[in-house]
């Protein structure tokens, strides 16, 4: 990238406070295994029993396996210091998230009626938790979603929550985030093409890309849509489709193994060379998934979260640390889910030790809910806080484009391309109107994005 | 029947005895066989393998959601009325295709018909909620007239207490109901037709029409377990419109036997069972059903009814 243009791109994100490159974080971490003070009270040695379900099979695995990965990790890690405050183990039942919607609600009620678990983790899919979160307040189980990040859930399905936290970010951050990744590296991009799957996730990242970009660049023009299935593995029509149009611009939320079936077959037909391609999830499955044959250059998003490379060397060595204990543990590099499966159990973990100092004892729900609003952890990608409005987990937004270096068996980010976004910036403050409180937008970010952005000038 | 008596009278105990969480896996099994039952009469009694009977199955659930929804209906026996119709609306549509053909054509036309229905619930994303389905929580729920209502926290455990004996009333209804319409004139014209439909047609029975009418009463009882169901599940998504809930319905009649009466009714039940345990226990859960359904087809084809009452047979 020429200087000039360096320039001239770190001046238009200057608006979000954003960065370009490798600049950006500078925070020295604290790690997560500080030591913590001496546990008061009496505790039980009985272990503490989790559920965790996430997609142990099928295509959506790119995202589950990693997961799982994640939570193992930290469960050991806790584990090996004697478990919780010192005394109580985890264990750790799993379930298969493929199993649908309606097994899922079932397997639940079983993790917690039958099992008995403390506390619920993973989830996978935006179509689950919706489903999943009314029934955790209605058992009363302590709930932090890995995933499954749609608006809808703390914006409709849940709108008080009490027992439910989600640790990743909001999904409408994706779309906006990889809008201003697009409008970063590729300013002149007119005619937009979008290739999304067919459920709560492809449409709200559709909205809210097409929303901020529209407020970022001048005169844009959505020329043709695709709507495949999840779990689709033929997308040529898809693609024949989405040429004949003839867009600058693709954006492609579709993720897991349905990303990777579609970017090996867009390579036949050189898509990648006729338009720009921008995508929320093309890195967010394990890393080695994607091969070197992925094009370099596309906008490769991490689902708004981590990837392994970010935040860098020594600048912030929680997760430098992490990445060697998940490497030595696994052989492999972890995935967004890796960290945020990881840093839900730290989460928890931190609430029980902070509630226990002040309770005295195993300390109850209530006890922990108090210590998990609004709190903060130094997560390995980054500094993350849940905010007590909705329970939702903050931090901030980060994409790249591809390139293949030496050393990786599989792409990684370019890392003077790589866009890091404070999440105050793309997402609605605190006790922003919800849907149905005065507006009817799809999330409380489309109405905030609308009503406080500046639209772009004629260029 | 001899067993009818006692198998009741376990049943009405099971609340007092299992936990909350037993007795509702149960109402999810007897809802089911609700279904199963209804399937039956015409894969049993009259012939016809029909692929599509998620229809029936998601339109009395859809028909729950959409009238909470856009309604502000809270009554379960409102619900069930409203179920009751649309399932039989649309049976009643789906049938005069339908029946006119038999054998293959026949399951791929339910097939057909069912799709579509999946597809109108997973595209009018702004009308049905798309794959986030539409939500039916039990706390605005009402039985017997608004008599009994389920608000605050901690309702479940009482919620399917209550629920339980309301689904096991109108499980036993149904059933007596069904025993009644296999045993009258017009179940044994059906059954007539199943063996021999040229015979049938001779003796001057208008087999279009008896057929028609089997798939009437088949996606009423169908459609009747999706609105029993749906409060239990709290949601519902296009999943239960989608072909692998339609070859569910067909497990169960297959797991217990479908040439029985009670067959499909403990193969429902059963499956239940089956499928919650083996997502619990293994991430294999798919081979351990598709075993199951192969070693079934291989070696038991009368199912586990038909296969117990042929062993009872042969010692007594």
């Amino acid at each position: 990238m020429d200087k000039e243009l360096l320039q001239e791109r770190r001046g238009f994100l200057k608006q979000f406070g954003a960065t370009l490159g490798a600049a950006g974080l500078g925070a020295a971490g604290v790690g997560t295994a500080h030591a913590a003070a001496k546990p008061k009270g009496n505790i039980p040695d009985r272990p503490v029993k989790v559920g965790h379900t996430t997609f142990l099979t099928g295509p959506a695995e790119l995202l589950g396996g990693p997961g799982q990965r994640g939570h193992v990790l930290a469960q050991e890690e806790i584990n090996a210091q004697g478990g919780l405050l010192g005394k109580r183990k985890i264990e750790t039942i799993f379930a298969d998230e493929a199993a649908g919607t309606d097994g899922n609600v079932k397997e639940l009620r079983r993790m917690k009626l039958s099992e008995n678990i403390e506390l619920f983790t993973g989830v996978i899919s935006s179509g689950n938790t919706p489903a999943l979160g009314p029934v955790a307040e209605e058992l009363r189980v302590l709930t932090l979603f890995n995933d499954g990040c749609t608006d809808f859930l703390f914006d409709k399905a849940v709108p008080n929550p009490k027992y439910t936290f989600r640790v990743t970010n909001i999904q409408s951050a994706d779309g906006v985030t990889a809008a201003i990744g697009a409008a970063t590296h590729w300013p002149k991009v007119r005619r937009i093409a979008s290739l999304q799957p067919d459920y709560s996730y492809g449409r709200n990242v559709f909205e809210h890309f097409v929303l901020a970009l529209g407020k970022l660049l001048p005169g844009i023009e959505v020329v043709s849509e695709s709507w495949p299935k999840l779990g689709t593995t033929d997308f040529t029509s898809h693609i024949t489709k989405i040429l004949s149009t003839k867009p600058d611009l693709l954006i492609a939320g579709v993720w897991g193994g349905d990303y990777v079936a579609f970017y090996k077959q867009a390579l036949r037909y050189g898509l990648f060379d006729k338009m720009k391609v921008a995508t929320t999830l093309a890195f967010g499955g394990y890393p080695h998934a994607i091969g070197k044959d992925h094009p370099e250059g596309v906008l490769a998003g991490v689902h708004a979260n981590y990837h392994f490379l970010y935040p860098s060397g020594d600048r912030w060595p929680v997760n430098k640390s992490f990445v060697e204990r998940y490497h030595k543990r696994w052989k492999e590099y972890p995935s967004f889910e890796s960290d945020g499966a990881y840093t839900a159990l730290y989460l928890y973990k931190q609430a029980v030790e902070k509630a226990n100092q002040l309770v005295g004892g195993w300390p109850d729900d209530e006890a922990i809910i108090a210590m998990l609003e609004g709190t903060g952890i130094d997560a390995p990608a980054g500094y993350l806080y849940l905010r007590a409005d909705n329970h939702q987990g903050y931090k901030d937004a980060v994409t790249g484009l591809s390139k293949n270096l030496p050393g990786y068996d599989f792409p990684v980010w370019d890392s003077a391309s790589i866009v890091s976004i404070p999440i105050r910036s793309i997402t609605a403050p605190p006790n922003w109107p919800k849907p149905g409180q005065g507006h009817n937008e799809s999330t409380a970010a489309a109405d905030w994005i609308k009503k406080t952005w500046p639209a772009a000038g004629k260029a | 029947m001899k067993l009818a008596v006692p198998i009741l009278i376990v049943l009405a105990l099971v609340p007092v005895v299992a936990s909350t969480y037993q007795t509702q896996l149960l109402t999810y099994g007897l809802t089911l066989a609700i279904a199963a039952l209804g399937f039956n009469l015409l894969l049993g009694y009259t012939g016809l393998l029909s692929f599509g009977h998620s229809a029936y199955f998601g339109a009395g659930a859809y028909a729950v959601a959409l009238m909470m929804r856009y309604l502000g209906v809270s009554s379960m026996e409102l619900f069930l009325l409203g179920g009751i119709v649309c399932s039989a609306a649309l049976a009643a549509l789906f049938g005069v295709v339908c029946v006119r053909h038999t054998r293959i054509f026949f399951a791929i036309l339910t097939l057909a018909l069912s799709q579509v229905l999946w597809t109108l619930a997973y595209k009018f994303f702004w009308i049905t909620g798309g794959t986030d389905g539409l939500r039916v929580p039990f706390s605005k729920l009402t039985l017997l007239g608004g008599l009994i209502g389920f608000p605050g926290a901690d309702a479940f455990a009482r919620f399917i207490s209550f629920y339980y004996y309301y689904v096991l009333v109108v499980f036993c209804v149904c059933t007596a109901l069904m025993w009644l319409i296999v045993h009258s004139p017009f179940g044994k014209t059906l059954q007539a037709i199943r063996d021999n439909e040229t015979r049938a047609r001779f003796l001057g029975v208008r087999i279009w029409r008896y057929r028609w009418l089997a798939f009437l009463v088949s996606g009423i009882f169908t459609g009747l377990a999706g609105t029993l169901w749906v409060p239990l599940n709290g949601l519902t998504t296009p999943d239960v419109l989608y072909w692998p809930q339609s070859g569910k319905i067909v497990f169960f009649a297959v797991l217990g036997g479908f040439r029985n009466f009670s067959g499909p009714i403990v193969g429902a039940v059963l499956f239940n069972y089956l499928e919650v345990y083996a997502i619990a226990l293994t991430e294999y859960w798919q081979i351990t059903l598709g075993a199951i359904l192969i070693i079934l087809v291989t070696f038991l084809p009368a199912g586990i009814v038909g296969t117990a009452q042929r062993l009872s047979a042969k010692f007594k």
